[in-house]
């Protein structure tokens, strides 16, 4: 009750600031890194906890931190660094591949990740943003449209696994901002080799012509 | 007290058939379309004939309406008393229209939950809603069977059938005999235990289930049940034909269609692929997944049973259709349901007893080397034979079979049965699986592409007696929408690639074609306007299981997506995207103007 007595203040407080406009970045222009000081978001001064003191501490859990989305009311994001801890294991994507396997999200989101059932985990696409703590939440917390949450199941070693693995199935980044589709000239003109060829980490290093739904060559 | 309980007794009893002859009678009458499959017998065949071979290449559209959703719709409309009834993929909105103007009367949003979405194997489709007795009957994806009140579209009752959270999905479309609404279960890629829950049409209460696994009492099999074949006769086969406890998630599921033959008083049904995937996890013949059955309706209890795919490898359901017919074989009349198979061959089958008249290929198969008559069981191919973890190479028919759900039309004018399918094969691979309730228990990697030829689909006539196509019309893409056929003798069907095409039933020659918004994978149907006119509806929007690639985040570059299918179907988003429209089309009358009306003052 005190929260949403909380929250209810501080939209009565902030939301006179909400509408004008970010001076900070402008459109048209590269995008360049942004600190931007909360006092300088034109926001008012907030009393933190005006009904008294909050049950728990959000600041106290850096994973609370971690937005999902990519708007920020008054231009101040979220900042959360949190690394996948095991970034430093090399075998963590290879035990992250069996996890894949072993807990069936290969029949979700298919060998090598190329969606189905779920969406796809190839093509630097994701839903729910692409940082491995988004990741990680991902999976813990399971997402409303069909991805069971994870979190009371699996230990949070096996879920950053599963995010090292998740992160070597996207392609690598190319240049373009989006992508074509035709026949003529083909687009795309590739595919991965098919898992039943190759089973690998990095599926993106092996490819072949793609074959427009004929047998695939395998090589 | 008792003359008095036995005149309550008789009026049930009257009541009862009296609804069953209500919508046999109502299937009867060509202006109308009262359920899915047009009539119990599962047809598709309707005595209108305005439209025929000579003027239906002058067909243009009518008027659309948008269902609002952008994944696959496999329904068919109903067209009841002047008003049509159209169900949306998830989250199954229905609407009510004119079938004349399409003004929308009334629509209804069941509040779904969305977590159904993830545990629905491929794509969040419905195959249709079912009608009786004033009423509309939706079975939603979350697993709730709703009644609505055909006039308002209000809420009569909503009874829950199904579990998300053990992979289960509602998606075949009901059918309403005797008063009773027959629904499926889906999920044979989640250790679903396959089902059918029969509701009360007025109460919603669950009159009873019959399981496809499990001992006989759980499978409703007593002293009814008399198989024609040896291999199914014995006591619990449900159960003793698996590892111990592996029919509990082994499938067989049901997700396609019921036909029911009123003189015999038998419903017919097919159920799904056991489950898992991989084989080698299910020693023994998995009954009864793969299988036919024939029940009593009002009690439930078997009558025959025959498995066509023992210990199937290859997911091969056999859901599809079965289309009740009176045959003349060998100089008698022969009471027969057509079954075309999943594995490729095309099942004539005695209805009464279960006996296997003819079963012959439709399509290229090397997964079989034909079915044994004697004994009743198929022929795997030895050489094929998928062991743990052993890659196996060009596989024909692939894991959709030569045809998969979408249902064929059968016409008593040309003695054709008219069937969309596809010509796929694949590169199979088995892995161990581990069952956790509510995850796909597959345990195999799939890889479809074109069969020989390089085509991917085809819509052919199929002469069930002698045992042969008569024609075919060879497809680019998988043939996934059913089929019609009328008086008229056009027959209707869609492709993936965004064509509605009208074919001269006789020859196959095409005779109109339309390129619609999206591809198609829904049933077409035909009625007659209270202005007379003959009209032809069809939902469009591409998905299903090959369409998904077109319709949600699915890589085209990753063949083994999809559970295979995007190996097959990879380039159909250079075709197009996913969006549900209905299309009704019909022959302008000569005043009125090309593709419209001229806009008249109220």
């Amino acid at each position: 009750m005190k929260l949403v007595k909380a929250a209810a203040a501080f939209l009565l407080l902030a939301s006179p600031a909400f509408g004008q406009p970010n001076t900070s970045s402008q459109m048209g222009l590269p995008v360049e890194p942004n600190a931007s000081p909360r006092s300088g978001a034109g926001l008012p001064e907030i009393q933190a906890n005006p009904g008294g003191v909050a049950p728990f501490s959000a600041s106290a859990n850096p994973i609370l931190h971690v937005p999902v989305s990519d708007l920020h009311p008054g231009n101040v994001a979220l900042s959360a660094h949190i690394d996948n801890p095991l970034a430093d294991d090399p075998q963590a994507v290879t035990r992250g591949m069996r996890d894949f396997n072993h807990f069936n999200c290969v029949g979700c989101h298919a060998p090598n990740g190329g969606g189905g059932m779920g969406p796809s985990l190839s093509d630097r696409r994701y839903i729910y943003g692409s940082s491995a703590p988004n990741l990680f939440l991902s999976i813990y917390q399971g997402r409303p449209n069909g991805m069971p949450a994870w979190g009371d199941v699996l230990p949070e070693s096996t879920i950053w696994e599963l995010v090292a693995y998740v992160q070597s199935l996207a392609e690598p980044a190319g240049k373009n901002f989006g992508r074509t589709i035709s026949r003529a000239p083909p687009s795309p003109d590739i595919q991965q080799t098919p898992t039943e060829y190759v089973q690998t980490t990095h599926p993106w290093s092996f490819t072949e012509p793609f074959s427009n739904g004929q047998q695939p060559s395998g090589q | 007290m008792r003359a008095g309980l036995i005149c309550l007794a008789l009026t049930i009893l009257a009541t009862a058939s009296a609804h069953a002859d209500d919508l046999q009678k109502l299937s009867q009458d060509p202006k109308q379309w009262v359920m899915a499959a047009h009539d119990y017998a599962n047809t598709r065949f309707s005595p209108l004939d305005q439209i025929n071979t000579s003027n239906v290449g002058k067909l243009q559209v009518a008027w659309m309406f948008s269902v609002g959703t952008r994944r696959g719709q496999e329904a068919a409309p109903l067209i009841v008393d002047d008003t049509m009834y159209v169900v949306s993929s998830y989250p199954n909105k229905v609407f009510a229209l004119d079938p004349v103007s399409g003004d929308l009367k009334w629509t209804y949003i069941p509040y779904q939950d969305r977590a159904a979405q993830g545990v629905a194997c491929c794509d969040v489709v419905t195959r249709g809603i079912a009608y009786d007795d004033g009423k509309i009957f939706l079975a939603t994806l979350d697993n709730h069977i709703v009644a609505l009140d055909a006039k308002t579209g209000r809420e009569q009752w909503s009874t829950k059938t199904g579990d998300i959270n053990l992979g289960e999905t509602t998606t075949d479309a009901p059918l309403v005999v005797k008063g009773k609404v027959f629904v499926g279960i889906s999920g044979g890629e989640l250790g679903v235990r396959g089902r059918i829950t029969v509701l009360d049409e007025n109460s919603g209460k669950i009159d009873y289930v019959a399981y496809s696994t499990g001992p006989d009492k759980d499978v409703k099999i007593g002293p009814d049940f008399k198989p024609f074949y040896d291999f199914m006769k014995g006591q619990n086969l449900g159960e003793t034909t698996w590892p111990p406890d592996a029919w509990k998630i082994g499938g067989g599921t049901v997700w396609g269609w019921f036909s029911y033959d009123p003189s015999l008083n038998l419903v017919y049904y097919g159920t799904a692929n056991p489950g898992p995937w991989n084989a080698n996890q299910r020693p023994g013949d998995n009954l009864w997944t793969s299988t036919v059955f024939a029940r009593d309706p009002d009690s439930g209890e078997a009558h025959w049973a025959y498995q066509l795919n023992p210990h199937d490898l290859w997911d091969h359901d056999e859901i599809q259709e079965n289309v009740l017919l009176d045959l003349d074989i060998g100089g008698k009349t022969r009471k027969v349901l057509v079954h075309p198979g999943r594995n490729g061959y095309m099942y004539v089958i005695d209805r009464q007893t279960g006996e296997v008249i003819s079963a012959d290929p439709y399509d290229t198969v090397n997964a079989y080397k034909g079915v044994d008559l004697k004994s009743g069981r198929i022929i795997p191919n030895k050489d094929l034979e998928p062991d743990l973890g052993r890659m196996v190479r060009d596989v024909c028919p692939a894991s959709p079979g030569a045809k998969d759900w979408q249902p064929s039309a059968w016409s008593p004018r040309t003695k054709l049965l008219y069937v969309p399918h596809q010509h796929l094969c694949m590169n199979f691979k088995t892995s161990d699986v581990g069952y956790i309730a509510g995850t796909p228990y597959v345990g195999a990697t799939v890889d479809m592409f074109a069969g020989p030829g390089g085509y991917r689909g085809e819509f052919m006539a199929w002469d069930p007696v002698q045992r042969k196509k008569v024609w075919s019309i060879k497809e680019n893409m998988p043939v996934w929408s059913g089929a019609l056929v009328t008086a008229g003798d056009v027959a209707f069907y869609g492709t993936m690639d965004r064509w509605f095409k009208a074919v001269d039933a006789k020859d196959g020659k095409v005779l109109w074609q339309f390129h619609t918004g999206s591809g198609i994978i829904a049933q077409p149907v035909t009625y007659q306007g209270a202005d007379g006119v003959q009209y032809v509806a069809v939902l469009t929007g591409v998905g299903g299981w090959p369409g998904v690639v077109a319709n949600a985040q699915v890589d085209p570059r990753v063949r083994n997506g999809a559970l295979g299918f995007t190996g097959a179907t990879q380039d159909l988003p250079t075709y197009t995207q996913g969006g549900g429209e209905l299309l009704v089309f019909a022959i302008p009358k000569p005043a009125q103007a090309a593709g419209g009306q001229p806009a008249q003052p109220k």
